[in-house]
């Protein structure tokens, strides 16, 4: 016997409540994104006046260009390395946490907090740990000049940001998870648990299928943020250097349009990052379908 | 207060109103510093006079400034004067959104303007567009206390003593002889300004818009190829290198020796350094003859699509900032240098010139005004910026010894190739002012 819960009577109430925020989507999404698709059709002036229409010429450029391919590559490895490893981390922080030890409580609020750093500060703070001369690694380069130089060296300027980012994503990764095992009854942990099936067990056959679909939003999460949020992180730690080793496509699209004043060679890069995007989303809920949950 | 505030809301209504009256905004980019002075010089302006008034917004940084120009014209909001810096130039000229300063105040003695300062903002026919305001150059700074260490007394004058002299502080103790961040209008622009080499075809771009980049080879390749073996020995440091990651403030905190620096920094040098600041002209190669160094900083644009009023009141705002008490008392107050010749005549003719606050203007407006050539007006060469940024980038990998610098200089030219043919193609039925 469902009971049906009518607040309005008529549907137009409902369209007249969500208004203001499709409006606001629509005001701050769907027009730039629109604009973009425009301006990447024409070589686009910066003061505007005299644009010209160039149809897929941006586009047929932007993939015959080396630094385009480059940009984007950089983008999918990060994607999947920072991605992997925030989720993987996640993961066995909210395992560990998700037991019922005396200080668990006190853990899951201490891993949580940092949730409330913004991507620009997290970027500045980790500048000074990584710093050549005074961070975390400096007594290495006092033992063996030079070994040890983000500034420099474009790999270790990479896995500067790799670590930065998995550090972001970490807090939001692990309330998701962390809120998945909660919602695992206890009974079936405990009833393995009679049948003699080990804490490593029950991970690896109960817990983690269970939580399948939290693990797959925190990855959908994960890759759209390693895309597109990583931009904070690059714009305080590396600025897309050194010699472009961190440009990943969010980078070199903010360079070329607002530094540049290259409208359309970034309008058409920014519609191309977005069929990246779609394409990454579109390719894991493909996968996500294969996936049989187990409930 | 009430009493005060209606009295002069009486003094308001009754004052005569000037038919010419406005209220304008002047959109500047400048922080630090620099923005003080201007802040200064728009309330000295306001205070001058009762015909107009102007508010002056400061917008962050040059590169906002240009952002937000652009997005305020495309809505019809902009300002009537904005300052743009020197990259942004060929951008105004052709965008169609400015009035250039020569056809708007013809009464003007523009020719006043000192070569290196005029010509950056001049059409290849003389026009100026702009009315240089910050004008800064590139000068050569050491650290007395470091060179004394080799028993240097002075600043050497070309590249090839500037190596014997960082091989000296070297074997000296000093571990950072030169430092530079390798940013192109230090290691590129300026080098070649003032040899009159030209880093592109048609003369820099000003003859026309399909210029051709021709610096991996010559003189510039070699400078680079220089910097790169230097770099190599220990001589030189990048940014990258340093311990505080910027080579200006290497050089101020004492870690570095040497450096070629825009002459606006020199505010913050002796701030830290003091009397061990030494100042000139930037090195030579031997064989060349000097020529005159480019224009840094800004200049300020009078920008289309206002009336007659606010015209006038920008106006009269130029003319103020233009007076030669205005620039010396700028030049005071930043480091910059006068950009007119009745200003800089006034200045040596006090005896201010003694003062450490102008230090930088006997040898930063000697490398300005030497004699001039087709090939060192200026840079006037599309998508500019993201040349700069394409040039780095390249430099970078061969600094870290990712590919040789001539590798590097190849495909800074064949990439800034294809912006300048792109940009050709953006402003394809435009002609060059």
């Amino acid at each position: 016997m469902a009971m049906k819960q009518t607040y309005y009577t008529s549907g137009w109430h409902y369209a007249l409540l969500v208004s203001p925020i499709i409006f606001l989507i629509g005001l701050f999404f769907y027009v730039p994104v629109g604009l973009a698709f425009f301006w990447s059709f024409f070589l686009e002036r910066p003061f505007g006046g005299g644009s010209e229409f160039i149809g897929f010429a941006n586009y047929a450029r932007l993939l015959g260009d080396t630094t385009f391919w480059s940009a984007l590559h950089l983008s999918g490895i990060f994607m999947l390395l920072a991605a992997g490893f925030g989720v993987a981390i996640a993961l066995i922080l909210a395992l560990a946490a998700d037991r019922d030890l005396r200080l668990s409580g006190a853990a899951r609020n201490i891993i949580l907090w940092p949730k409330a750093i913004a991507g620009a500060s997290i970027g500045v703070v980790f500048t000074f740990i990584f710093n050549p001369h005074l961070g975390l690694l400096a007594p290495l380069s006092t033992l063996f000049p030079g070994v040890w130089n983000p500034r420099m060296d474009g790999t270790q300027a990479f896995l500067m940001l790799v670590v930065a980012q998995v550090w972001h994503g970490l807090p939001f990764n692990f309330i998701i998870l962390l809120a998945g095992l909660q919602s695992l009854p206890d009974t079936l942990i405990k009833a393995a648990a009679v049948d003699g099936a080990g804490p490593w067990r029950r991970i690896l056959d109960i817990q983690i299928p269970l939580i399948t679909p939290q693990l797959f939003l925190a990855f959908v999460l994960e890759f759209v943020g390693t895309l597109v949020d990583v931009f904070g992180l690059i714009d305080t730690m590396t600025q897309g250097g050194p010699g472009g080793s961190t440009t990943f496509l969010i980078y070199k699209i903010y360079k070329d349009g607002f530094v540049a004043y290259d409208l359309s060679g970034a309008a058409t890069q920014t519609v191309l990052l977005m069929i990246f995007v779609i394409a990454m989303v579109l390719l894991q809920f493909r996968l996500e379908k294969r996936v049989r949950y187990e409930r | 207060m009430p009493f005060r505030a209606s009295i002069s809301m009486l003094a308001l209504l009754v004052s005569p109103c000037a038919a010419s009256a406005a209220d304008i905004e002047f959109w500047y980019g400048n922080i630090g510093t620099a923005e003080k002075a201007i802040v200064a010089a728009c309330g000295a302006f306001n205070a001058a006079q009762q015909a107009h008034s102007v508010t002056c917004v400061g917008q962050g940084g040059y590169e906002p400034t240009m952002q937000k120009a652009i997005a305020a014209y495309r809505s019809g909001k902009h300002p009537v004067l904005i300052q743009f810096f020197d990259a942004g130039t060929l951008d105004l000229m052709l965008s169609d959104a400015v009035v250039p300063v020569e056809q708007a105040m013809p009464e003007v003695n523009w020719k006043d303007y000192l070569a290196g300062a005029r010509s950056f903002y001049a059409t290849s026919k003389g026009e100026l567009y702009s009315q240089p305001y910050n004008g800064t150059t590139l000068v050569f700074y050491g650290n007395a206390e470091l060179l004394a260490k080799a028993r240097i007394d002075k600043l050497p004058e070309t590249y090839e003593e500037l190596a014997a002299v960082a091989r000296k502080l070297k074997d000296a103790g000093v571990e950072c002889p030169i430092t530079t961040d390798g940013h192109p209008w230090r290691v590129l622009e300026q080098v070649a300004a003032r040899h009159s080499v030209p880093i592109a075809s048609r003369h820099n771009g000003y003859d026309g818009l399909d210029a051709e980049y021709t610096f991996n080879r010559g003189l510039i390749a070699e400078h680079l190829e220089n910097l790169l073996r230097w770099r190599q020995e220990g001589l030189v440091k990048l940014d990258q290198d340093t311990r505080t990651g910027k080579y200006t403030a290497a050089f101020n905190s004492g870690e570095c020796a040497l450096m070629e620096a825009s002459s606006g920094l020199y505010v913050d040098a002796f701030k830290a350094l003091g009397d061990k600041v030494m100042v000139a002209q930037a090195p030579m190669y031997e064989g060349h003859k000097r020529y005159n160094t480019l224009i840094g900083g800004a200049s300020i644009w009078l920008m289309k699509g206002h009336d007659e009023d606010r015209i006038e009141a920008a106006r009269a705002f130029l003319d103020f900032i233009r007076r030669d008490d205005q620039q010396i008392e700028f030049t005071r107050a930043t480091g910059n240098l006068p950009v007119t010749r009745s200003a800089l005549e006034l200045l040596q003719s006090s005896d201010k010139t003694r003062e450490t606050e102008f230090a930088t203007v006997d040898a930063g407006v000697r490398s300005l005004s030497a004699e001039s050539t087709d090939d060192s007006r200026g840079i006037r060469l599309g998508f500019y910026m993201q040349f700069r940024e394409i040039f780095q980038e390249e430099t970078q990998k061969a600094f870290a010894g990712d590919q040789s610098m001539s590798q590097a200089l190849d495909l800074a030219v064949a990439r800034g190739n294809e912006l300048l043919r792109r940009f050709e193609k953006t402003y394809s039925n435009v002609t060059l002012p």
